[in-house]
C-alpha cells in the first residue's frame, strides 16, 4: 500500500508538471542558415549562423545564441558542450567556435535564448579541410527534396 | 544549473528508458538488439501527434508507448521460439528494416512557411512542443526522472511479485518455468510489449528534448549500448542498468580527454566484465547479498 | 486416475515409447522400471507434455490430456522432478516454490495473483520447507545448496504445485542411505495425504519398498506388470536387466 501511494504522488507530480507546461504558444519560429569552415586547429571549425523570422524573414538580433553538437549515429552520447556565440557584423549573424570530438556527420543544435526561446537543429559533415553536406543527403539514389 | 549539465542529464534519463527495456527482456533471456526501434517508433509517433496534430505532450508520449507496445508485441509473436542469437539476429534486421523505413517515410505538414514532419533521410525537425508551451530545459530534465522514476517503483513492485519472479524463471529455464505452471509464451509477448512500451516512452520524451530526430539515430550502435547497459550494470536489479548508463554518458563522457575514444574504452569495459561478472556489476548473487546485508534475517 | 493408450513417441527412427498402454489408479505408488534407455524418462515427459505424442493419449481423470501444454497440466494437478537436478539457481529457496505453489487451477487467469507481494504465501511455503527439512536455509539461493539439498529442494517444488499426480524421475540418484531412508518416509507421507505416485527408480530396495505396483520397460514396451514380489520373480525382467544370449 505505501508503494501504491508514492506511485500516485509521482504521477500526480507528473500531472501537474505537463499542466503547467500548456501555456500560451509562442508565435515566433526561427530560420538559421549555418556556415562553417576550419579553424587553424585541428577538429575546430568557426560558423557563422543566420538566424530570421521564419515567417517575414527579418533578421532576428540580440538573441542569446549557442551551439551544441550531438552526433547522430550516437543518440544522447558524443555530445559536444554548446558553445556561446557573440553577434556578427550583420544584424542577426552569430559567430561561435565549435571544437568538435572527431569527424563526421555532427547534428548542430542552435538553441535561442533571450527574448526568443527556439531550437534549430541543421546537419552538417565536417571533413578536416572542408564542411558541407551530411553523407545520407549526398547517397546515390536519394529522392529530391521538397 | 548548467544548460550543459541538464542536457547530460536529460540524456541520461532518456536512454535510461532503453536500457530498461532491454533490461526486462534479458530478465527474460531474450537478448535483443532492437529495441532502438521502439525507441525510434515512439520517438516519431510522439513527434507527430504534438508536431503535426497538435496534441498535448501526455497524450503524445502514450501514444508513442502505445504503438510501440503494439509493434513489441507483433514482432514478440513469430520470434516467440527462437533463442539466443536467432533471436538476437531476428531483432536486429527488424530494426534495421524500421529504421529504413523511416528512411523512406515521408509525412510533412506547411506550418508557418516551414514544412514540419518526418522527411526520410533528412528526418524529422521541428518537434517544437517544448518552445510552444514554454517547457524550460529544468521543467523537462523533471518530467523525464519523473516518469523515470515512477518506471522504476513499477520494476521494484514487479520484482518483489510473483510476476517478476516467474520473468526470472523463464529466463533461466523455459522448460522448468512452464512445469511451475507459467504460461511461458503469453509471459513472453507481455515482456516484449512492456519493454517495448518503455522504448517508445524513451523514444517520445527523447524526441520532445531534442526537438529533432533522424533515423540513423535508431541504427544498432543504440541497441548494443542498452543491450550492454544491462550486462554492464547487473541483472540482479532494475538499478542494474541505471549503472551501467552512468557509467557509459555519465562517467565516460564527462571525462573529456577520454571523450574520442569512448567507445574503445567502452567497449573494453563490456569485454572485461562479461569475462569476470557475466550477469554485470549487480548480478543475482551481489543483489541477493545486499538485501540480507540490508535487513536482518526474519528466522534465526 | 491416469490412463496412457497406445502411447507412442519416435524421436526420428528411434521408437523411444512404443504403443505402451498403462493404469494408475488414485492413491497408489507405481513404479516405472526399466533399463537405461527403455523409455522410463520419456513416458514421464510425455505426461507432463514436454513433447508432442506421436501416437496414442494421455488421459487424466478421464479428460483427454494429450494436446494440453505443460502449464495447463500443471493447473490440473500433473507435477514432477527432473533425474539431473532443475532447480532456477539465481532464485531463492523460497522464490523457487513461490510461483508452483499458486499454480495450481491456474490454467487460464493469466494475470490473476501474479502481481503482489509474498506475504500471504509465505506460510504456506515455509510448511512445505520445513516438511522438506530446508526451512533453515529459505532465503538461500538454490544455486548455492549442497547437492543433497538441492535435491530436496526439487521435490519440495513439485510438491509446492499441490499435485494429484506426482512423477518422480529417479530422486534417489546420488543420494547416500540415510538420504533415501529419508526419501522412503517422505513419499510414504505424501501418500498417506492423498497423492498419486508413479516413481522412476534404480534403486531397487527404494522401489519394492515404496511401490504398490511396478510397470517394467525395455525398449520403449511394456514388457511386465505386477506387484513387487511378481516382478522380482518375472523371467522376462531378468532377462531384460541381466541380458541373455538371444537378447544380445
Amino acid at each position: 500500500m505505501i508503494h501504491a501511494t508514492r506511485e500516485l504522488a509521482v504521477v500526480a507530480a507528473v500531472a501537474a508538471l505537463l499542466a503547467s507546461g500548456e501555456a500560451v504558444a509562442q508565435q515566433i519560429r526561427a530560420k538559421a542558415e549555418v556556415t562553417c569552415r576550419p579553424a587553424p586547429d585541428v577538429l575546430e571549425y568557426d560558423c557563422t549562423v543566420t538566424l530570421t523570422n521564419a515567417r517575414t524573414r527579418a533578421p532576428l538580433p540580440g538573441v542569446e545564441l549557442t551551439i551544441g553538437a550531438d552526433m547522430p549515429s550516437m543518440p544522447g552520447a558524443h555530445s559536444v558542450a554548446p558553445v556561446k556565440t557573440a553577434p556578427g557584423a550583420a544584424p542577426g549573424t552569430y559567430q561561435g567556435r565549435l571544437a568538435l570530438e572527431m569527424h563526421g556527420d555532427w547534428a548542430l543544435s542552435l538553441n535561442l535564448a533571450g527574448p526568443l526561446r527556439d531550437r534549430v537543429v541543421k546537419v552538417l559533415r565536417f571533413e578536416p579541410d572542408s564542411v558541407g553536406e551530411p553523407a545520407a543527403r549526398t547517397a546515390p539514389g536519394r529522392r529530391p527534396r521538397h | 544549473m548548467d544548460d550543459y549539465l541538464v542536457g547530460v542529464l536529460s540524456n541520461i534519463g532518456v536512454v535510461s528508458f532503453v536500457a530498461l527495456s532491454a533490461y526486462l527482456l534479458l530478465l527474460t533471456g531474450a537478448i535483443s538488439f532492437g529495441q532502438q526501434a521502439f525507441f525510434a517508433i515512439g520517438a516519431y509517433a510522439a513527434g507527430v501527434a504534438t508536431a503535426l496534430w497538435g496534441w498535448p505532450l501526455a497524450a503524445a508520449l502514450a501514444l508513442g508507448a502505445a504503438v510501440s507496445a503494439a509493434a513489441a508485441a507483433a514482432v514478440g509473436l513469430p520470434t516467440l521460439r527462437l533463442h539466443g542469437l536467432y533471436f538476437a539476429v531476428a531483432t536486429l534486421a527488424f530494426a534495421e528494416m524500421v529504421r529504413l523505413l523511416f528512411e523512406l517515410a515521408r509525412y510533412q505538414v506547411e506550418i508557418d512557411g516551414e514544412l514540419v514532419g518526418p522527411n526520410g533521410a533528412d528526418g524529422f525537425r521541428g518537434i517544437r512542443y517544448i518552445f510552444e508551451h514554454d517547457l524550460g530545459p529544468l521543467q523537462f530534465l523533471a518530467l523525464i526522472y519523473g516518469l523515470l522514476a515512477a518506471v522504476l517503483i513499477g520494476f521494484m513492485l514487479m520484482e518483489r511479485s510473483r510476476l517478476g519472479v516467474a520473468l526470472r524463471m523463464v529466463g533461466e529455464d523455459e522448460v522448468l518455468a512452464s512445469l511451475n505452471g507459467i504460461a511461458v509464451a503469453r509471459l513472453k509477448i507481455l515482456a516484449a510489449g512492456l519493454a517495448g512500451a518503455l522504448a517508445g516512452l524513451g523514444g517520445g520524451l527523447y524526441a520532445h528534448l531534442t526537438t529533432y530526430v533522424e533515423p540513423r539515430m535508431f541504427d544498432v550502435m543504440l541497441g548494443v549500448h542498452s543491450l550492454a547497459y544491462g550486462l554492464i550494470g547487473g541483472l540482479g536489479t532494475a538499478f542494474g542498468p541505471l549503472v551501467g548508463v552512468l557509467i557509459d554518458i555519465g562517467l565516460l563522457e564527462s571525462i573529456r580527454p577520454l571523450a574520442g575514444y569512448r567507445m574503445i574504452v567502452f567497449g573494453g569495459l563490456v569485454a572485461l566484465l562479461l569475462i569476470a561478472r557475466p550477469r554485470g556489476l549487480l548480478d543475482e548473487a551481489a543483489v541477493h547479498w545486499l538485501q540480507r546485508a540490508w535487513r536482518p534475517r526474519r528466522r534465526p | 486416475m491416469l490412463e496412457l493408450r497406445r502411447l507412442t513417441k519416435y524421436f526420428g527412427g528411434v521408437r523411444a515409447v512404443d504403443g505402451v498402454d498403462l493404469t494408475v489408479a488414485e492413491g497408489e505408488i507405481l513404479g516405472l522400471i526399466g533399463p537405461n534407455g527403455s523409455g522410463k524418462s520419456t513416458i514421464i515427459n510425455l505426461i507432463c507434455g514436454l513433447f508432442p505424442l506421436t501416437d496414442g493419449e494421455v488421459v487424466f481423470r478421464g479428460t483427454d490430456i494429450s494436446t494440453l501444454p505443460p502449464h495447463e497440466r500443471v493447473a490440473l494437478g500433473i507435477a514432477r522432478t527432473f533425474q539431473n537436478i532443475r532447480l532456477f539457481g539465481q532464485l531463492t529457496v523460497w522464490q523457487n516454490l513461490w510461483v508452483a505453489q499458486k499454480a495450481r487451477g491456474q490454467g487460464r487467469g493469466f494475470l490473476r495473483g501474479w502481481l503482489g507481494g509474498s506475504r500471504h504465501d509465505r506460510v504456506a511455503i515455509d510448511k512445505t520447507l520445513d516438511f522438506f527439512d530446508l526451512g533453515h536455509k529459505r532465503d538461500e539461493l538454490a544455486g548455492n545448496l549442497a547437492f543433497g539439498e538441492q535435491r530436496r529442494l526439487e521435490f519440495a517444488r513439485a510438491f509446492a504445485a499441490k499435485p494429484s499426480l506426482l512423477l518422480l524421475d529417479e530422486p534417489a540418484a546420488g543420494m547416500n542411505a540415510e538420504e533415501i531412508d529419508q526419501l522412503d518416509a517422505r513419499i510414504r507421507q505424501l501418500r498417506r495425504e492423498g497423492v498419486t505416485i508413479v516413481l522412476i527408480e534404480h534403486h531397487v530396495e527404494l522401489v519394492m519398498s515404496v511401490t504398490d505396483r511396478i510397470a517394467v520397460l525395455n525398449f520403449g514396451q511394456k514388457i511386465a506388470e505386477g506387484t513387487p514380489a511378481e516382478i522380482q520373480t518375472n523371467p522376462l525382467v531378468r532377462e531384460a536387466y541381466l541380458g541373455t544370449q538371444t537378447a544380445a
